[in-house]
C-alpha cells in the first residue's frame, strides 16, 4: 500500500505559505502577493532514505488574521503534521504563536506541529535568532522561499519524521 | 452562474459522485469534471486521497463532512468548489458545488483587504526604521560631540596659553593656524548639532523681546573691521521706521544674518557688500522685514543655485575658502522654522544677492532698555580663593589649573571623580567647585546632590558649583541647575568666560 501523508500549512496571511508551497512543489517563486482563498492541495512523491516512497499531500490553507482557531476545522481533519509559518519581518505573525500552538496541541494532540520562520532573506539571521530567543519564540527552522534556503531540507526532514 | 440582481448570489453547478470505500467510482455525472466510472476517485485529485484515511477511520463522525472553497483541477478544468462527503454503509457520496465565480469575486475583496494591511504594516516598519535611524544619528552626533569637544577644549585652551608666551614669528604663525583650524572644527560641531536638532524637530524657536537695532549695530561694528582689513566697502542701510526693539528669536536671527554676511565677506575680495533692512509691511503689532545682503564677490554658477541650501554643498569655486558646507542648509531650515523666506540671485564673477524675509512682532508701548552684562569683582581678601576642580581628563585638569593659577588669585586642588571630590570637600573649605558632569563612580550630578543634601555645615552645602561638559546643550545646562549647581560652562570654554563665571559665583556668595 502506498504511503500517503497529509500536511497542512497554517499561519497568518501574507507570511509566505503559498510561496513555500510553490517552492517545494514546483521550485517556483514569485514576488507578487496573491491571497489564498480556501485551500490549494498538491501532492509530491518523496523517496525516503530507506527507499520507500511517500506521497506528501500538502494543503495550503488560507491565512488567518488573528488566530489559528479561525482556520476551518474540516481542513485540519486527517492531518499527519501541521506546519505553522510566520513572517520574520512581521511581529504580529508570531506574537500569537505560543497561543496558537497551545490550541493545536489541545485539539490535535497526536499531530506534530512544526514552526517555520519565513522570509529569512529580508532579515539578518544572527539578529533574528537573538530576537526570537529573547522573545521566547519557539521555531524548528528559518527559511526563505525566495532563495530556497532550508526549504528542501525542512520538508525532507518532515517526510522522514512522519513516515516513521 | 451569477444571479443577475445580486452578483454575489450564485446557483452552483453540481456534480454527484458515488464511490466504493476502496475509491472506485461507481456512478458520476460529468457536469464539472470528466472523471470516468470504474477509475479511483483517490487518484482524481490529491484532495480525495485524504478520504481514504477517513474511510478507514472508525472514530470519525462520517455522516457528512463539508469542505468549503477547495481548489480542484485536472487536465481540462479548474474549479473552486464546496465539497460535501457522506459516508454511507456501502458507499461514499461526494457532491461538488461549483462556486468558482463567487469565490473569485471574494478573492478580489480579500486581496485588496490583505494588501492594504500588508502595505500599512510595511510603511509602519519603514517608518519605525527611519525613526530608529534618526535617533541613532542624533545620539551619535551628541556623543561624538562630547568626545570631540573634550580634546578640542584642551587644544584651544593651550593655544591661548601658548600665545601668551614668548614665541618666534614662525611659532606665532603655527599657533595661529592651530587656533584657526580648531575654531573651524568647533564651528563644524556646532553646525552639526544645530542641523541635527532642526532635523529631529528638537530645535525650539523662542519669542523674546530684544534690541534689534543693537543687533544690527553689532554686525555693523564687527564686519566693518573685516571690511577694513580686506579693503572693501561695507554699507548698512536700515529703514528709519524699523522698531528699536522687536519680538523674535534673537539667537536664530543672529545666526541667519551672521552666516550670510560671513559668506559674503568670505567670497568678496574687492568691491562692496551692502546690508539693507527694509519693511515689507506692518500691521498692528506685526512687522515683516526684508534683509538684503548684496556682494560683488565670485558669484555662483546658475546650475548650482538650486543646490545651494543642500547639506555639504560646496562648489568647486568655493573650495579654496574654508567652510563646513552646512551653514546655508542651517540658514534655510532656520528661515523656514521662523516662517520666513529666503531667495538668492547670483551672477558668476559679478556677485550674489540674498533676500531674506522674516516676520516679527513688536510691543506697541515704549519698552525699557535691555540689560547689560553685569560686572563682578572678586571680594577683597588677604588670602587666595581655593577652587576644587573635579575632572578626570589629565589634560583638561592641567589646562584649568594653568588658567586659574595664571590669574594669581586662586589655589587649585584636583579631584578625579565624585567620590574623591566629596573626600576633599569634607577635609577642606572651598570657595568654589568646578564639576565635570561625566565622571566615573559618582558623576557630577550625584556629587552635587550629596554636597547639597548630606551636610549641615553651610560651608560645604552652600559652596558654589559650576558644572562643565562637552555636551553643550540647553538640556545639559538645565539639568545642572536642577541638580543644584549654580551655573554651567560648555567645553571648549573661553578663558575669559571661565574667569567671569568663577568671579561671579564667588562674588555672589560673598554678598549672601
Amino acid at each position: 500500500m502506498k504511503l500517503s501523508k497529509k500536511v497542512v500549512l497554517l499561519g497568518h496571511f501574507g507570511v509566505g505559505k503559498t510561496s513555500l508551497f510553490r517552492r517545494f512543489m514546483d521550485n517556483e517563486f514569485s514576488e507578487e502577493y496573491k491571497v489564498t482563498l480556501g485551500v490549494q492541495i498538491k501532492k509530491k512523491v518523496i523517496t525516503l532514505p530507506d527507499g520507500r516512497e511517500l506521497s506528501m499531500i500538502i494543503w495550503d490553507a488560507e491565512g488567518h488574521s488573528d488566530s489559528v482557531e479561525d482556520t476551518r476545522k474540516s481542513y485540519l481533519l486527517g492531518s499527519h503534521a501541521f506546519i505553522y509559518v510566520f513572517d520574520l519581518t512581521r511581529e504580529e505573525t508570531y506574537i500569537t504563536l505560543t497561543k496558537d500552538l497551545k490550541y493545536l496541541k489541545e485539539n490535535y494532540n497526536k499531530i506534530p506541529a512544526k514552526v517555520i520562520g519565513n522570509k529569512l532573506d529580508l532579515v539578518n539571521e544572527k539578529e533574528i535568532n537573538t530576537l526570537l530567543t529573547e522573545k521566547n519564540i519557539p521555531f524548528d527552522c528559518l527559511t526563505s522561499a525566495k532563495t530556497n534556503k532550508n526549504v528542501e531540507h525542512f520538508f525532507s526532514d518532515l517526510a522522514n519524521e512522519i513516515s516513521k | 452562474m451569477a444571479n443577475q440582481n445580486n452578483p454575489l448570489q450564485f446557483n452552483p453547478q453540481v456534480q454527484i459522485i458515488n464511490a466504493s470505500y476502496d475509491g472506485i467510482i461507481t456512478e458520476t455525472d460529468k457536469n464539472l469534471f470528466n472523471w470516468q466510472k470504474d477509475t479511483s476517485i483517490y487518484d482524481a485529485h490529491p484532495f480525495f486521497e485524504v478520504l481514504r484515511s477517513f474511510a478507514e477511520d472508525n472514530d470519525l463522525d462520517k455522516k457528512a463532512l463539508n469542505f468549503p472553497c477547495i481548489h480542484l483541477e485536472d487536465n481540462q478544468s479548474e474549479k473552486i468548489c464546496d465539497i460535501t462527503v457522506t459516508f454511507k454503509e456501502q458507499e461514499i457520496i461526494i457532491i461538488l458545488f461549483d462556486y468558482t465565480g463567487k469565490y473569485k469575486d471574494l478573492n478580489q475583496i480579500a486581496q485588496q483587504k490583505n494588501e492594504s494591511i500588508l502595505l500599512s504594516k510595511e510603511l509602519e516598519l519603514k517608518n519605525k526604521y527611519l525613526i530608529e535611524k534618526e535617533e541613532f544619528k542624533n545620539s551619535f552626533i551628541a556623543n561624538i560631540n562630547h568626545e570631540i569637544r573634550t580634546p578640542l577644549t584642551s587644544i584651544l585652551g593651550f593655544v591661548e596659553v601658548l600665545e601668551k608666551t614668548k614665541l618666534t614669528f614662525e611659532q606665532e604663525e603655527l599657533a595661529r593656524i592651530i587656533k584657526r583650524e580648531s575654531l573651524h572644527l568647533n564651528a563644524l560641531i556646532d553646525d552639526m548639532i544645530d542641523l541635527s536638532k532642526i532635523e529631529s524637530g528638537k530645535l525650539k524657536i523662542v519669542e523674546e523681546r530684544f534690541a534689534f537695532q543693537n543687533l544690527i549695530d553689532g554686525f555693523r561694528e564687527s564686519f566693518s573691521k573685516i571690511a577694513e582689513e580686506k579693503q572693501i566697502v561695507f554699507e548698512t542701510n536700515i529703514d528709519s521706521g524699523v522698531q528699536e526693539y522687536l519680538i523674535g528669536d534673537r539667537t536664530r536671527i543672529y545666526q541667519i544674518l551672521n552666516n550670510i554676511l560671513t559668506n559674503a565677506f568670505k567670497f568678496t575680495e574687492e568691491g562692496k557688500i551692502i546690508f539693507s533692512i527694509t519693511k515689507n509691511y506692518q500691521r498692528t503689532n506685526k512687522v515683516s522685514l526684508n534683509f538684503k545682503i548684496e556682494d560683488t564677490g565670485i558669484g555662483i554658477m546658475e546650475e548650482n543655485i538650486p543646490f545651494l541650501f543642500d547639506r555639504f554643498s560646496r562648489f568647486e569655486a568655493n573650495k579654496r575658502v574654508p567652510g563646513t558646507g552646512l551653514g546655508l542648509a542651517i540658514v534655510k531650515n532656520l528661515v523656514d522654522l521662523l516662517n520666513g523666506e529666503i531667495k538668492v540671485t547670483s551672477e558668476l564673477e559679478k556677485g550674489t544677492v540674498f533676500n531674506i524675509k522674516l516676520p516679527f512682532k513688536f510691543e506697541v508701548t515704549k519698552a525699557a532698555p535691555e540689560r547689560k552684562k553685569k560686572k563682578y569683582k572678586l571680594p577683597k581678601t588677604k588670602n587666595k580663593f581655593r577652587i576644587l576642580v573635579v575632572e578626570d581628563e589629565e589634560i583638561t585638569q592641567y589646562l584649568i589649573m594653568k588658567v586659574l593659577i595664571s590669574q594669581g588669585n586662586f589655589f587649585v586642588d584636583i579631584a578625579i571623580n565624585g567620590e574623591e571630590a566629596i573626600n576633599y570637600i569634607e577635609r577642606r573649605r572651598y570657595d568654589l567647585v568646578l564639576m565635570d558632569l561625566t565622571l566615573s563612580k559618582i558623576d557630577g550630578y550625584q556629587a552635587t546632590h550629596m554636597i547639597r543634601n548630606n551636610y549641615g555645615d553651610k560651608f560645604i552645602s552652600d559652596v558654589p558649583i559650576i558644572g562643565f561638559s562637552g555636551k553643550a546643550s540647553h538640556v545639559a545646562r538645565d539639568k545642572c541647575i536642577r541638580s543644584g549647581m549654580d551655573d554651567f560652562i560648555a567645553k571648549p570654554f573661553e578663558q575669559e568666560e571661565l574667569i567671569y563665571k568663577i568671579t561671579k559665583q564667588i562674588a555672589k556668595k560673598a554678598v549672601s
